[in-house]
C-alpha cells in the first residue's frame, strides 16, 4: 500500500502553519498524528498535493485548567487526555472516551483535534465534548473564531472548518454543582474497532444536590454526524434524582428517535438502535447512582 | 522531494533523507535493515509493526518517518543487548511464541506496559495488548509470560533495598 508523492512542510509555529495554509488553501491537507490521514492516503482515498503537518507544534499540546474551565489544546494525544488528572477528577466522562479510541498505539499518536477535525460519525472524542458543551477556537491568519462544537459537524467527514483555519483549542467549562457522567461504547473487537454505537451521558444537578439541572445526551455512529438528544435530555431536566429513574425508560425511547442509523457491514440500524436504549439505561443508572451516593465532582 | 530527518534507533543517531510518502516501519526494514519489526496488516490493526517512540508504544506503519523526526525509537533488536530481555525469556519458556509473527510488537507492547507500571494485573495487561492479534496462541500463553515478569510492591523494595546495601 503505497501512499501516493505529496510535498511535506512541518511547521515551525502555529503561526507560520496558518500563513502557508492562506497561501495553499484546498491544495494542502494539515496532518496532526496521522492515525487517520495516513490509514486513508494509504487507502487512496485522500491524495493530497501537500500536507501541512502540525506534529512539531508542542505550543498546542496542553491541558490548562482557567478560571472557569479548561482548555485543551488540539495537539494533545489521547493517551495523555485518558491519564490527566484534572481531567480524570473533573470530566471523567472525556478520559472515558479518548481512553476507547483505536489501540494504546493509536492513542499515543492519536490527538484530539484530529479526531474532531476528521469528523467521523463514530468519532469516541465527540459524544462527551457534546454533552459537555464545549467549545472550539479556530484559527486563521486573520482571526481567531470561538464555534460550538455542537455547529461544526456538517456530515460524514465534512465540518465547517474553513480551508484556512485549524483547529487550536478546545475549551469546557466545568460543571459547577456536582455532576457525573458516563460514556458506553460498542464494538466488536476490544480494541481498535471504530464504535457501532457510543453513548454519552453526563448530568449536573442544582446547589441542592438533589436535583436535575442538566442533562446532556450524545450519541455516536448512529447518525451522518454525532448528534445530541435533546427531547430525551428534557424528560428528565428538574426532576429529582428518585424521579429521574423511574423515567430512563422514557428517556431511553425518545433518545433512539435522535439517531438515524444505517444498516452497514458492522450491524444493522436496528441492532444500532435496541443498543442506544440499553447503553442509555446504563449510563443513567451509573450516573444517577453515583450522583445519589455523592460521588459526582 | 526528501526530507532531513535526525532519528535514534536503538541508541544509534541516524540522519536520514526520506521522501514524505514513507512511513516509518519501511524507513526501519528496508533502509536500516531492521527486519524484525513487522509488516502485517499495514492499517493499523494488527500490532505487527509496534515500536516504542520516546518509550511508547506505537504504530510504525502509520507514522509518517517525517514524524519519527528527533525522536527515540526502539525496535525488537534494541530490547536487549546480548542475554534476552526477562519479557523474551518468558515469551520463550511459557511458550507464548509461535509462528512469532506477533511476537516482536507483543514484547515492545509488554515492555512499555512494564516500565511504567511495573506490577499490572490481568485486566491491564490485556488492556495494554489488546491493539496485538496473535492467531496462534490464543493470547493465554502471552499474558501468562507477561505476568511472570511483573514486579509486585514487596519485590520492588526487595530490589531497592539490594541496591541500598551495595
Amino acid at each position: 500500500m503505497r501512499i501516493r508523492s505529496f510535498d511535506y512542510w512541518a511547521a515551525p509555529s502555529l503561526e507560520e502553519a496558518l500563513i502557508e495554509l492562506d497561501l495553499c488553501r484546498a491544495d494542502a491537507k494539515v496532518i496532526a498524528g496521522g492515525t487517520d490521514l495516513v490509514l486513508n492516503m494509504k487507502k487512496k482515498n485522500i491524495q493530497p498535493r501537500r500536507v501541512i503537518s502540525l506534529h512539531n507544534l508542542d505550543e498546542l499540546d496542553f491541558v490548562k485548567p482557567d478560571d472557569s474551565g479548561v482548555r485543551i489544546g488540539a495537539l494533545t494525544k489521547h493517551a495523555d487526555l485518558a491519564a490527566d488528572p484534572f481531567l480524570k477528577q473533573h470530566l471523567p466522562i472525556l478520559c472515558q472516551a479518548v481512553g476507547l479510541i483505536g489501540s494504546w498505539q493509536i492513542r499515543n499518536v492519536g490527538t484530539i483535534g484530529g479526531n474532531i477535525c476528521n469528523a467521523s460519525p463514530a468519532a469516541d472524542s465527540a459524544p462527551p465534548l457534546l454533552v459537555l458543551d464545549a467549545q472550539l477556537i479556530l484559527a486563521s491568519k486573520t482571526a481567531e473564531k470561538k464555534i460550538s462544537l455542537d455547529s461544526f459537524f456538517t456530515g460524514p467527514g465534512a465540518t465547517t472548518l474553513e480551508s484556512d483555519q485549524i483547529l487550536k483549542e478546545i475549551v469546557i467549562e466545568l460543571p459547577k454543582q456536582p455532576a457525573a457522567g458516563c460514556y458506553l461504547k460498542l464494538r466488536r473487537r476490544k480494541a481498535v474497532d471504530v464504535s457501532l454505537v457510543g453513548v454519552a451521558f453526563q448530568a449536573e444537578t442544582g446547589s441542592d444536590g438533589k436535583t436535575l439541572a442538566k442533562v446532556g445526551i450524545a450519541l455516536g455512529g448512529v447518525a451522518p454526524i454525532p448528534v445530541r438528544a435533546p427531547e430525551a435530555e428534557a424528560i428528565l431536566v428538574g426532576l429529582t434524582l428518585d424521579e429521574a429513574v423511574t423515567k430512563i425508560s422514557d428517556c431511553a425511547k425518545i433518545a433512539v428517535k435522535a439517531a438515524s442509523p444505517i444498516d452497514d457491514v458492522r450491524a444493522t440500524a436496528s441492532y444500532r438502535r435496541t443498543i442506544i436504549n440499553v447503553f442509555i439505561h446504563r449510563c443513567a443508572q451509573n450516573v444517577l447512582n453515583t450522583l445519589k451516593n455523592g460521588g459526582g465532582n | 522531494m526528501r526530507v532531513p530527518i535526525n532519528i535514534t534507533v536503538n541508541g544509534e543517531e541516524y540522519h536520514l533523507e526520506v521522501k514524505p510518502n514513507r512511513v516509518l516501519l519501511d524507513v526501519l526494514r528496508d533502509d536500516l535493515g531492521l527486519t524484525g519489526t513487522k509488516k502485517g496488516c499495514g492499517l493499523g490493526k494488527c500490532g505487527a509493526c509496534t515500536i516504542l517512540m520516546d518509550g511508547r508504544p506505537v504504530h510504525s506503519c502509520l507514522l509518517l518517518a517525517a514524524h519519527a523526526d528527533r525522536r527515540q525509537i526502539t525496535t525488537i533488536e534494541g530490547i536487549a543487548a546480548e542475554e534476552p530481555h526477562p519479557l523474551q525469556a518468558a515469551f520463550v519458556a511459557k511458550g507464548a511464541v509461535q509462528c512469532g509473527f506477533c511476537t516482536p510488537g507483543m514484547i515492545n507492547a509488554a515492555k512499555a506496559l512494564l516500565d511504567a507500571n511495573p506490577d499490572p494485573d490481568e485486566a491491564e495487561i490485556k488492556s495494554a495488548i489488546a491493539g496485538n492479534l496473535c492467531r496462534c496462541t490464543g493470547y493465554n500463553q502471552i499474558v501468562s509470560a507477561i505476568q511472570s515478569c511483573t514486579l509486585s510492591k514487596s519485590d520492588l523494595q526487595a530490589a531497592e533495598r539490594g541496591e541500598s546495601n551495595e
